[in-house]
């Protein structure tokens, strides 16, 4: 008896049994489909996590002041750091470092007419688009030429605009003063991409070269630098700290956030839920194996005179006990793959909804379909071996 | 082809030991029409049961075309039963989720025909026995009759040596009855091996010999030559 002709049996007599046997793969259908939505989920909220911490993945990385611990609380610790136009030119020309991102910050009140509205004054210039894209919902981005020719000119936030200017006002062209210098309104900006629990800040960019209009120094406070290659950013963040530790004057230290490190952490806490939701996924899966069972050693009580049958008429143990065996296997790899279709769909909405990348893995897929496939040999064994071993005569004779 | 020697069944219920067959020793030829017959529970069926491999004997010996078969493993015996052996049940047994063609091509599918040359023997078996307009019909949309001749297909199907039938009209009313004897004398004719078993003596009438059974004990066995009747 060839392997599939035994295969056409089984899915034929499944078929004359459809209800029966889509109720049987239920609980493999729930439980490889739960196992596929979990895994999936956790991988995307994994990925999510990681590219927010390692700069969206253009090989970007902050450096960031850290006073000495005694010194943690105290504000003033942090006035004083200030990257200057040499240390930055010296950075940008370090062989590993593609482009120096700097920017001066600060808090202050922009003020329109009457109005007054609070933000963060960050002077940049077009490189900082490279941390996070920019568009305009009105006018124009701020660009090179405003940098160059030190024009007084801003872009506010959508928040900011809200709070100074009327519904019906048009911003763009307006005049805001900013410290008692007046600077004109080319454009309302957006940040893009924002993730769901980054919050809108009010915000004002304006060109790095009319910061010393305001505060009287071209000395920038934030650094980020982006390193020629993901291989690069180990090296880039050493030659960078190294650089800025030996130039500073400062008790404390300048140091980058370690991107493995904190990689490996979010993937250690990810993996821990994964493999205890995973693990209750696979209690279910258990438990859809031994309706498995139950379904298969019912058919055999059923089929009893069927089994004696076969066997009068030539099959074998062997014939016998891979019948059933196709049938258990058939049955859970069928759930199987309806669990991964719905654990997908599952997976795929969620992470449509949350804005995460969509993360079915073909290993995971494989091993769902191998795993259902396991266990229904597993559990199929009992009631397969149970048909095999009938004797004939009782079995034709069975009412 | 059978020899059966001093073949002993037990069956042990308890401590009581029920003797179902006793001492029996038969032998059956080539080409031989031979009908059992006998009272209820006399062991007749296990009688059958036994020649047909199907059940093995507490003490004695079964020889088929002189090979031992209480010394084969079940895989032989099951291959013995597959190509040599068609049985036919007084209840026919036909699976009845599958169509007369497909429970007829049963025994190919475990002789391991391909599938184009099983529906090629299934529906000449199928014809052979009258049914060539029922081919795609599920057993409960057949009399009788029909299925009980579906199950002669199905024995016939592999061509074997020996047919066994045991009571095959007996759930059959007297015209369909006489159909299936008619048929199983047409297949005598043309050289298979019959051993029937029947309460009835018109039908034990079409055989050429009768053996009688009671208590487990063969207590006549006579051939006989007189015409069919009718
Ligand atoms: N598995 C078994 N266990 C115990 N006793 C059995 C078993 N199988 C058959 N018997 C007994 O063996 C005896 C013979 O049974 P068998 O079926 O061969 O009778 P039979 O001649 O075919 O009867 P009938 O004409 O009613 O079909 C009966 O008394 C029956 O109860
Ligand atoms: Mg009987």
């Amino acid at each position: 008896m060839s392997f599939l002709d035994s295969v056409k049996m089984a899915l034929r007599s499944l078929w004359s049994h459809r209800l029966r046997s889509m109720l049987t793969m239920l609980g493999i259908i729930i439980g490889v489909g739960s196992v596929i939505t979990v895994v999936a989920i956790g991988k995307g909220g994994e990925a999510v996590l990681t590219s927010q911490f390692a700069g969206g993945g253009n090989n970007t990385f902050e450096v960031y002041y850290m006073p000495p611990d005694e010194e943690l609380m105290d504000y003033d610790a942090y006035d004083d750091v200030a990257y200057t136009t040499e240390d930055l030119r010296a950075i940008q020309e370090m062989p590993s470092v593609n482009q120096v991102i700097a920017y001066a910050y600060d808090s202050t009140n922009v003020v329109y007419h009457q109005e007054a509205a609070g933000a963060q004054i960050l002077a940049i210039n077009e490189n900082y688009y490279d941390l996070n894209e920019f568009t305009a919902s009105s006018g124009r981005l701020l660009d090179n030429r405003d940098v160059d020719n030190g024009r007084r000119v801003v872009t506010l936030s959508t928040g900011v605009v809200e709070e100074l200017f009327a519904t019906d006002d048009e911003p763009v062209g307006q005049i805001v003063n900013i410290e008692g210098v007046p600077f004109e309104v080319i454009g309302v900006h957006e940040r893009e991409n924002q993730s769901f629990f980054a919050f809108q800040v009010d915000e004002v960019l304006l060109p790095q070269s009319s910061w010393p209009m305001l505060y009287g120094t071209d000395n920038m406070d934030m650094l980020n630098v982006q390193a020629n290659s993901a291989d690069d950013i180990q090296v880039a963040s050493h030659a960078v700290t190294n650089y800025l530790n030996d130039q500073s004057t400062l008790s404390g230290e300048y140091q980058v956030l370690n991107m493995e490190e904190i990689e490996q952490g979010i993937s250690q806490v990810t993996n821990v839920t994964t493999m205890i939701i995973g693990g209750v996924a696979g209690i279910s899966l258990l438990v859809g194996g031994i309706g498995v069972m139950n379904i298969m050693l019912v058919s055999v009580t059923e089929r009893t005179r069927e089994i004696g049958l076969r066997k009068s008429l030539g099959a074998t143990r062997g014939n016998i006990l891979l019948q059933f065996l196709i049938e258990s296997v058939t049955l859970t790899t069928i759930g199987g793959l309806i669990g991964i279709m719905l654990g997908a769909g599952v997976a795929n909405t969620v992470s449509l909804i949350a804005g995460w990348p969509f993360l079915v893995s073909i290993p995971v897929v494989l091993l769902g379909v191998g795993f259902s496939m396991f266990v229904g040999i597993v559990f199929g064994l009992l009631p397969a071996n149970k048909a095999a071993k009938l004797d004939p005569i009782e079995a034709l004779r069975h009412e | 082809m059978i020899h059966l020697k001093n073949l002993d069944k037990q069956y042990k219920n308890g401590d009581q030991t029920l003797h179902v067959l006793n001492d029996i020793h038969l032998k059956i030829e080539e080409n031989e029409f031979v009908a059992i017959m006998g009272p209820s529970g006399s062991g007749k069926s296990t009688l059958m049961n036994m020649i047909g491999c199907l059940d093995q004997p507490t003490s004695g010996e079964y020889l088929l075309h002189g090979t031992d078969v209480a010394s084969q493993p079940e895989k032989e015996l099951a291959k013995v039963r597959n190509a040599q052996i068609g049985f036919v049940f007084q209840q026919f047994h036909l699976l009845p989720k599958l169509s007369a063609m497909m429970n007829v091509e049963l025994p190919l599918i475990y002789g391991g025909v391909k599938k184009k040359e099983r529906r090629e023997r299934a529906r000449i078996a199928l014809e052979k026995v009258g049914l060539e307009d029922r081919v795609n019909h599920l057993p409960n949309q057949l009399s009788g009759g029909q299925k009980q001749r579906v199950a002669i297909a199905r024995a016939l199907i592999n061509e074997p040596s020996l047919i066994l039938a045991d009571e095959p009209t007996g759930a059959l009313d007297s015209k369909s009855g006489t159909q299936i004897m008619e048929l199983f004398t047409q297949l005598h004719h043309e050289g298979a091996t019959l051993i029937m078993v029947t309460h009835e003596q018109e039908v034990a009438d079409y055989a050429k010999r009768i053996v009688t059974v009671r208590d487990g004990e063969i207590i006549k066995d006579r051939g006989q030559e007189h015409v069919v009747p009718r």
